[in-house]
């Protein structure tokens, strides 16, 4: 399982971004994105959770991709479900320590 | 809705005032409620200033001649408002994040009804709600229709990898949240290119006055940095925007470099960030700098009144730059006099920029197209 994730706005502005694959993480992390991907019903959800910007908050533009299925929603710090918000959570501290050196 | 006393449609402003200093308490504090409640008295308010002493504290407070801050915790949850800390009058907590967004936006409070005579963010005593310590490893604050929110920087990775401190650490950060409330109930500019810009450039216009006001400083002694002591020191950069030098705020090699353009022709069209509305909000922000800069003195006096008069009486939702330019040097003749020293000084800081006073920037062009290709449309009120 693929995930691309892209965080953008916010008060910088600035945009950064994660790809993953399940695959090449560790068996204990693999499985614990699986579980919070699964809390999100994430297949389920809509494209576009973002109805209208909000000054200064964050939006996500998150893209799971399995074998059978391509699916991107859209969210941002005021319209992410609570489930959606842990997986943004995990992925967000991810790629902001990633891009760390 | 405030309650509005039938007193008020009979004695004129001038004679409550005379009340408010010469009657006895019980009288003073009548008077000042139908002062502050008389929408004849908007735009006046700074000669509220001199009652405030005159009267009790309780009265003028209930009134709505007071700052009604709140701060909440959202103890590292989504969930808003949160856990109340710390109320108005209140003592400060050992939370040092509660504290800074209790006095910061009681700063922010002070510049807008002292100097513009503005009773909070919808003019009307709205309450000023905060939560702090939003989440984990949230490096950021934004305004949500009702109130600030801010985290805590990115405090969930090691030391050595942190950007970002807590956001309100910046006073210019919480004048800049609060203003977007301001912004939008006022001109509601839409959070879109050139519109979005502007509403993002008004917010670190009065945050930056918000500072400069604490400070006592003049427009050649700020430094005119956005978010000075935000980042951690694993960055190499001063602040988050430079209105006195777009572009110059970072160069990092995490961060990257500061995309600001301070001139027209260097203007960013993109498709994030609502339209890179916190990128072009460096070309307005600068036209601001210089005409501050120009008119000399006190930035939140002169600089700030225009901008201010033109947020609250002729800008609306789809104003472009060029909007802009144009309202602000009508703005300034109306205040200081056509050929004004002020008024030829926003001409010049809108031409340091690229933007001719009068003139077609084609702004409007911009905002059209990109509405065209995303098949959208820009709401107004």
């Amino acid at each position: 399982m693929r995930i691309r994730f892209e965080q953008t706005g916010g008060i910088m502005g600035r945009k950064i971004s994660l790809d993953l694959d399940t695959s090449e993480l560790p068996a204990d992390e693999a499985e614990t994105l699986r579980q919070v991907l699964d809390d999100t019903n994430f297949f389920a959800l809509p494209e576009n959770l973002v109805a209208h910007p909000v000054p200064d908050e964050l939006q996500y533009l998150i893209t799971v991709e399995t074998d059978d299925v391509v699916h991107s929603v859209r969210a941002s710090d005021t319209t992410a479900t609570s489930a959606l918000r842990a997986l943004i959570q995990i992925l967000s501290q991810q790629a902001r320590s990633r891009r760390t050196k | 809705m405030r309650h509005h006393l039938p007193i008020l449609c009979v004695i004129p402003p001038y004679m409550l005032q005379e009340i408010a200093r010469n009657g006895s308490q019980a009288q003073r504090d009548m008077a000042v409620r139908t002062l502050i409640a008389s929408e004849q008295f908007r735009g006046q308010r700074r000669a509220l200033r001199d009652l405030k002493g005159l009267v009790s504290a309780a009265a003028f407070t209930a009134a709505g001649g007071g700052k009604q801050r709140t701060v909440y915790s959202a103890q590292q949850g989504s969930q808003l408002p949160g856990v109340k800390i710390r109320d108005e009058g209140e003592p400060a907590s050992s939370d040092v994040g509660v504290n800074e967004a209790y006095d910061g936006s009681g700063v922010t409070y002070d510049l807008y009804y002292d100097v513009y005579g503005r009773n909070s963010i919808d003019n009307n005593g709205m309450k000023l709600d905060s939560t702090v310590h939003y989440q984990k490893g949230y490096d950021n604050a934004f305004w949500n229709g009702q109130q600030m929110v801010y985290g805590d920087g990115d405090e969930d990775l090691p030391t050595g990898q942190r950007l970002f401190n807590r956001f309100t650490i910046c006073l210019d950060v919480i004048g800049h949240e609060l203003t977007h409330g301001v912004t939008e109930h006022e001109a509601n500019l839409a959070y879109l290119t050139q519109s979005g810009a502007l509403n993002e450039s008004l917010s670190d216009v009065f945050g930056s006055l918000v500072k400069q006001y604490q400070q006592g400083q003049t427009a050649a002694q700020a430094n005119w940095i956005v978010g000075e002591g935000l980042f951690t020191s694993n960055v190499n950069g001063v602040g988050i925007r430079s209105m006195k030098a777009p572009g110059t705020a970072y160069d990092d090699p995490v961060l990257g470099k500061d995309p600001q353009p301070a001139h027209m022709k260097d203007y960013v069209t993109t498709i994030e960030d609502n339209g890179g509305v916190h990128i072009n909000s460096g070309i307005p922000n600068h036209a601001f700098y210089g005409t501050a800069l120009e008119i000399g003195g006190l930035a939140w006096e002169k600089a700030g009144w225009i901008w201010y008069k033109t947020l609250t009486n002729k800008l609306q939702s789809t104003s472009n730059f060029q909007d802009a330019a144009d309202k602000t040097f009508e703005t300034a003749g109306e205040l200081y006099g056509t050929g004004s020293l002020e008024q030829k000084a926003v001409q010049k800081g809108w031409l340091e920029v690229g933007i001719v006073v009068g003139g077609t920037s084609g702004g409007e062009g911009c905002l059209n197209a990109f509405l065209r290709a995303f098949g959208l449309q820009v709401r107004s009120q």
